[in-house]
């Protein structure tokens, strides 16, 4: 059999030159990696033990990967503990599947923001299916109006400048929304608050898990994971089996790590959920469904995680916290920003695509426009050894071992 | 499962190149090596100098890459490419005709910098030797690019070459050689126990002996991603400069965080490689010198095309810019 990937190439080649032409994309991303470069040196010097923090969750993830299947049983088996539902997806269409098992049709669902929400295409899925789904993260939201995808892992809208805010917020609104961001903050806040509290579902993704207790650490800024988890009646986690790790300790030590590299400083909000909510506050009889979600599903993907677990030279790409300061240090990156990506972003975008977001054929022209200079390796707290994997990947291609 | 996979011509053409030519370009061993005939460098001895004949490609690639990248890859004029390249594949690469367009200046300073180099060396009081013709490639941009199984047969050949000097040490001119000598070689050819090292390194060993410099230049450090990352070389070529009474500015990204210059992805993505390049100019000017002086032959050509028309700096490598001290 015969794979051409000129063509693909060609394309590729041509997204990137016209997204490097792009001036909104040029000035939002060298506002940014300014802005970045700046918190995170801020923010270490103001907690200087961050970077042996960072070596030791490199261990942390170190061992949990090598020990994930274990980890997976011990998670799952605490979230059935604390009286929530734990699904184990094997796959993409085994994810997408049990998520519309719980959800079925005619709901309203709000959501936060996820990566592995973009990798299952889960809203388009779940909409597909015959429900309204709101995307509550700010950036999210105007993608979803704009029908496009993140530019950055973090940032999603990162390319869209406040002028092109208001007009496509003028025009879902139908009034005149100016060009001020404290206005587009709050026209978007009151359209969502009614859904939180109208919505069948909520549905989060996790920045780590503790398996000893099936504790989700969702960290973020703007209060929307807060409303769309406490809210709703149902609280739905999709989360990817990387974000294991043992205990609750060492899940703090893998959060703080993570936002402080996240550019959050010091993050709004760290919001841990382990079951629905509940009371025993009369005559001690527990009660589920208190203020918050009654129900409470957690569905584990795998979807190429496991194996790329088992993979030697690749393991390591797992260990990556979706900091996002790898893509800030990209010299491609910072010319053009998510189209240096398939779902994920960057140089760890590309092994990432390989193996679970898209898969080799996809892979092959990120790989190869990788300039392997290492400066993300310098910046990752995990240290993760992209260019490696890179050269890895080159090899398969070249060799025509496109599949696992 | 394997399958064939298609990849772009370019890919095709610099690793068949290399493989059975030696050359990433296919330059003739006799042109890769004319710098050196009136120095009249001994084949053996304990030192070998190694070009590897990098910087006396670079005028060619931007010819490469115009002749073959830009073409629509699913087009009609491709498939007659295509059928081109049989016929090079039959009687070699011809450069001489493919590369007709190359500007003599750019041909003769890219390969005089070998020259610059050897004389700067000499000059510091180091002896060497040199295979000239028979001099091969390293093979980095196989191990660069993916064909790693290509390489290992490859190697072979090239280590054949050394050996047959005696020399017990290599001098890289360029980073990517010294960084497959050093840690892929070693994986690939069982007792490769040379010693590897840049000529970065022995210049700095004896800076005290170079020419001062008349008046103090302001100059600015592009360090390579190669020599700063995996090779740990970034004061050396602070030091070498403050030595010589340079004044070393710093730009906001150098050493081990040093922005690449866009060249590794030219062949492929050359209009984006340009655009880094570009940046990469604008961000060594911010130091406040606009004369950039770097140690990598594709750092050098790829900031040589990033200055923008009309640009007041000047990109040299660090051999060139030594070399001026010789020649007072």
């Amino acid at each position: 059999m015969t794979v051409d990937l000129r063509k693909d190439f060609v394309n590729y080649a041509k997204s990137l030159n016209a997204a490097s032409e792009d001036k909104n994309i040029r000035t939002a991303i060298s506002r940014a990696v300014t802005s970045y470069r700046n918190t995170v040196t801020e923010t270490l010097e103001r907690f200087p033990h961050t970077p042996e923090l960072a070596e030791e969750v490199q261990e942390i993830k170190r061992q949990s990967m090598a020990n994930l299947d274990n980890l997976l049983e011990t998670a799952m088996a605490s979230v059935e503990r604390n009286k929530g539902k734990a699904f184990y997806a094997k796959d993409h269409q085994a994810a997408l599947d049990i998520a519309l098992g719980i959800i079925g049709k005619g709901k309203t669902v709000v959501k936060g923001k996820s990566m592995l929400g973009e990798e299952l295409h889960l809203r388009e899925y779940l909409e597909d299916n015959g429900n309204e789904v709101w995307e509550t993260d700010l950036g999210e939201f105007i993608l979803q109006l704009r029908k496009e995808r993140p530019m950055h892992i973090l940032s999603p809208s990162i390319h869209v400048p406040r002028e092109q805010v208001a007009e496509v917020f003028t025009k879902f609104f139908g009034k005149v929304v100016p060009p001020d961001i404290a206005e587009e903050v709050k026209v978007v806040k009151e359209f969502l608050r009614e859904k939180y509290f109208t919505a069948d579902i909520g549905i989060s993704g996790a920045n780590v898990v503790a398996a000893d207790t099936g504790a989700m650490v969702i960290i973020e800024n703007e209060g929307n994971v807060r409303l769309a988890t406490g809210a709703p009646p149902v609280h739905i986690v999709m989360v990817g089996v990387e974000k294991l790790v043992p205990t609750f300790q060492e899940a703090m030590k893998v959060a703080e790590v993570t936002w402080r590299y996240a550019q959050y400083g010091v993050p709004g909000y760290v919001n841990i959920v382990s079951g629905p909510s509940k009371t025993g506050d009369i005559e001690k009889v527990t009660t589920y469904g208190a203020h918050g979600p009654k129900e409470f599903y957690v569905i584990f993907v795998d979807n190429g995680r496991n194996e790329m677990a088992h993979e030697e030279k690749f393991s390591q790409a797992l260990h990556c916290l979706r900091c996002g300061g790898c893509m800030y240090e990209c010299p491609v990156f910072q010319v053009t920003a998510g189209h240096f990506g398939h779902t994920y972003m960057g140089g760890i975008g590309a092994i990432w695509t390989a193996f679970v977001s898209g898969g080799m054929e996809k892979a092959a022209p990120l790989v190869y426009s990788c300039l392997r200079c290492g400066r993300c390796v310098e910046r990752c707290p995990m240290s993760i050894n992209v260019p490696a994997m890179i050269g890895e990947l080159r090899e398969r291609v070249i060799y025509g071992k496109l599949e696992g | 499962m394997t399958v064939e996979t298609k990849m772009p011509m370019v890919l095709d053409v610099i690793s068949e190149n290399i493989i059975k030519h030696g050359s990433p370009l296919a330059l003739k061993g006799s042109e890769v090596s004319s710098w050196a005939k009136e120095l009249d460098l001994p084949a053996k001895g304990e030192v070998l100098f190694y070009t590897g004949g990098e910087y006396q490609m670079l005028p060619f690639i931007d010819s490469l890459v115009k002749t073959i990248t830009h073409l629509d890859q699913g087009s009609k004029v491709f498939s007659m490419m295509m059928g081109a390249r049989n016929i090079l594949n039959k009687t070699g690469f011809s450069p001489e005709k493919m590369y007709a367009s190359v500007l003599a200046k750019d041909k003769d300073r890219y390969n005089s910098v070998c020259f610059k180099a050897a004389k700067v060396l000499q000059e510091l009081g180091y002896e060497f030797c040199y295979s000239g013709k028979e001099e091969l490639y390293s093979g980095a941009l196989l191990y660069e690019l993916g064909y790693l199984q290509d390489m290992e047969d490859y190697v072979k050949r090239v280590v054949e070459v050394i050996k047959k000097s005696g020399a017990k040490t290599i001098v890289c001119l360029s980073p990517h050689a010294a960084e497959v000598f050093k840690f892929v070689y070693p994986k690939m050819v069982e007792g490769f126990d040379f010693e590897i090292r840049t000529y970065v390194d022995l210049v700095w060993e004896r800076r005290d002996k170079l020419a001062k410099l008349q008046s103090a230049e302001s100059v600015v450090i592009h360090d390579s991603c190669r020599l700063a990352r995996e090779l740990g070389i970034h004061q050396e070529l602070r030091d070498i400069l403050v030595s010589i009474g340079a004044d070393v500015k710093e730009a906001p990204m150098s050493r081990e965080w040093t922005s690449c210059c866009g060249g590794p992805i030219k062949i492929l993505f050359p209009e984006l490689s340009h655009v880094i390049g570009e940046r990469r100019v604008t961000e060594l000017k911010e130091s406040g010198s606009s004369h950039i002086l770097t140690s990598c032959p594709y750092c050098l050509s790829a900031l040589e095309a990033g200055r923008i028309k009309g640009d007041s700096a000047v990109v040299e490598d660090l051999i060139e810019f030594l070399y001026r001290g010789v020649k007072a």
